[in-house]
């Protein structure tokens, strides 16, 4: 349990964190919260050369509103997220969902940037900033680019980030009008990871029709995924209880799923769907 | 464990079977493979720095090919070892032909042991798909090329262009 040799640099500066990362992308590794990280270099499955610790560098931790957007610093950590009053008024979702990762300790010291950037298959955030559509800004020495959800989640721990750049900041569009969001997941035992996470973002109209709707579920595959098919379902039906049932079933179409000695693919398509159902019936049931 | 899959590739069968029965073109197409060398009749030894993300390891091990028949099948077996954990398996290869395409079916049984195991299960099947597209992905750029023509190059950025027009193919195919 003891790591392989490697250097440490603390910056001051994001500036200076990207100058160090610049010269050596390969065999560098930016240090977050250390919730994933550090437990894989104990056990000497990562052995990066040299760690850049951002903990140091100011203003990555915050919960801002700006142009309509909720703007969100990749060092904020899950706690913070967790027990933010004006998350709950206006994107309940965030702390639902960072409640429900891990435990006390790793919600104090993981951060949701941390997290997405490792992008391990079975983190809950992956499903929510898919489901909220949430825009991800990654910053290196060359200058700066914003990434949809969409992309930004390539393969099993791997991102579109490349290798000399930072997630800063996460973005996602406030929900306005009659919105309701859940994020509902199987624990793992264990490791409190999601062996199936559903979030969920859903708006109904005036006429009290369903007029947008996000879905993210992680777990089932390599990466999470948005179930478009659920969303295309939901958007212009009356959420009733058997249209939710019927577009549910639609949650890992498409998917290619894999197992494991706890849950295997079958098990886990059959929990996406049951999840998807239990989601989107507790979001609607939060609209008032 | 079982791994299994199938892999359709723009290259007549012929081609596919040569590839896939070169140890250079090998070494080029499995992700992360710095050493194949030939130790005796269908038998190498290798040397592979591989993984998913942060998580990487170096492993070495042993190639066997058995039951070669050209060019529809042959069996391979895998065993190694590594800081990380073992490996040990044997699988099937089967190429069929398919509009001057070729489809190649794999199914085997790997045992994963050590720390690797203990606690990384849950993504095994995961990065073993991973690794398998990559690994098509780059033998049908190789089994491509005319004979004589130099190899192909594999970087990150071809690899992750060739899989994302395989993926609009299969896309607009469906329509």
């Amino acid at each position: 349990m003891i790591p392989a040799q490697f250097d440490y640099a603390a910056p001051a500066t994001l500036d200076e964190a990207l100058s160090l990362l610049a010269e050596r992308p390969d065999d560098a590794k930016i240090l977050a919260g250390g919730h994933s990280l550090i437990p894989a270099m104990k056990l000497r499955l990562a052995q990066p050369a040299l760690l850049i610790d951002i903990g140091r560098v100011k203003d990555l931790s915050y919960i801002r509103e700006e142009g309509g957007q909720i703007r969100i610093g990749a060092m904020t950590t899950h706690y913070q997220l967790e027990s933010s009053e004006r998350l709950r008024e206006i994107c309940p979702l965030l702390p639902e969902c960072a409640a429900s990762i891990g435990d006390v300790q790793v919600r104090n010291k993981g951060t949701i940037g941390g997290s997405l950037a490792h992008a391990d298959p079975a983190a809950d955030w992956p499903a929510a900033i898919i489901s909220l559509r949430a825009e991800l800004v990654a910053v290196s020495s060359r200058g700066e680019r914003v990434i949809a959800a969409d992309d930004f989640f390539v393969d099993m721990l791997t991102t579109a980030l490349r290798p000399d750049e930072v997630l800063r900041e996460i973005r996602i569009n406030a929900p306005g009008g009659r919105t309701g969001q859940a994020y509902m997941k199987v624990h793992h035992p264990a490791s409190g990871f999601a062996v199936v996470g559903v979030a969920v973002s859903l708006t109904l109209g005036a006429d009290g029709k369903c007029s947008a709707a996000g879905v993210g579920i992680t777990g089932v595959a390599t990466k999470a995924h948005r179930a478009a098919q659920v969303e295309g379902a939901l958007v212009g039906s009356t959420p009733d209880e058997q249209t939710i049932a019927s577009t549910a079933s639609h949650a890992a179409d498409g998917v290619d799923a894999n197992g494991d000695i706890y849950a295997s693919a079958d098990y886990r398509r059959h929990l996406a769907v049951v999840y998807a159902r239990r989601a989107i019936a507790a979001a609607v049931a939060k609209i008032k | 464990m079982k791994i299994e899959g199938t892999h359709e590739l723009r290259a007549p069968r012929e081609r596919v079977w040569q590839a896939l029965v070169d140890p250079s073109v090998l070494q080029r197409c499995i992700p992360g493979c710095e050493r194949l060398e030939r130790t005796g009749e269908d038998s190498y030894a290798a040397t592979l720095r591989t993984g998913v993300g942060a998580i990487k390891g170096v492993f070495q091990g042993s190639v066997r090919l058995e039951d070669m028949s050209a060019p529809t099948h042959y069996r391979i077996v895998v065993d190694g070892k590594g800081q990380p954990g073992f490996l040990k398996g044997a699988g099937d290869l089967d190429l069929e032909e398919r509009d001057g395409g070729t489809v190649v079916r794999y199914a085997g049984d790997v045992q994963v042991g050590g720390t690797l195991a203990s606690v990384g299960q849950r993504m095994i099947q995961g990065a073993a798909k991973m690794m398998a597209a990559q690994f098509f992905t780059a033998l049908e750029a190789e089994a491509q090329v005319e004979q004589g023509d130099p190899p192909p190059r594999h970087g990150f950025f071809r690899t992750a262009l060739r899989a994302i027009s395989g993926l609009l193919r299969q896309i607009f195919k469906r329509h």
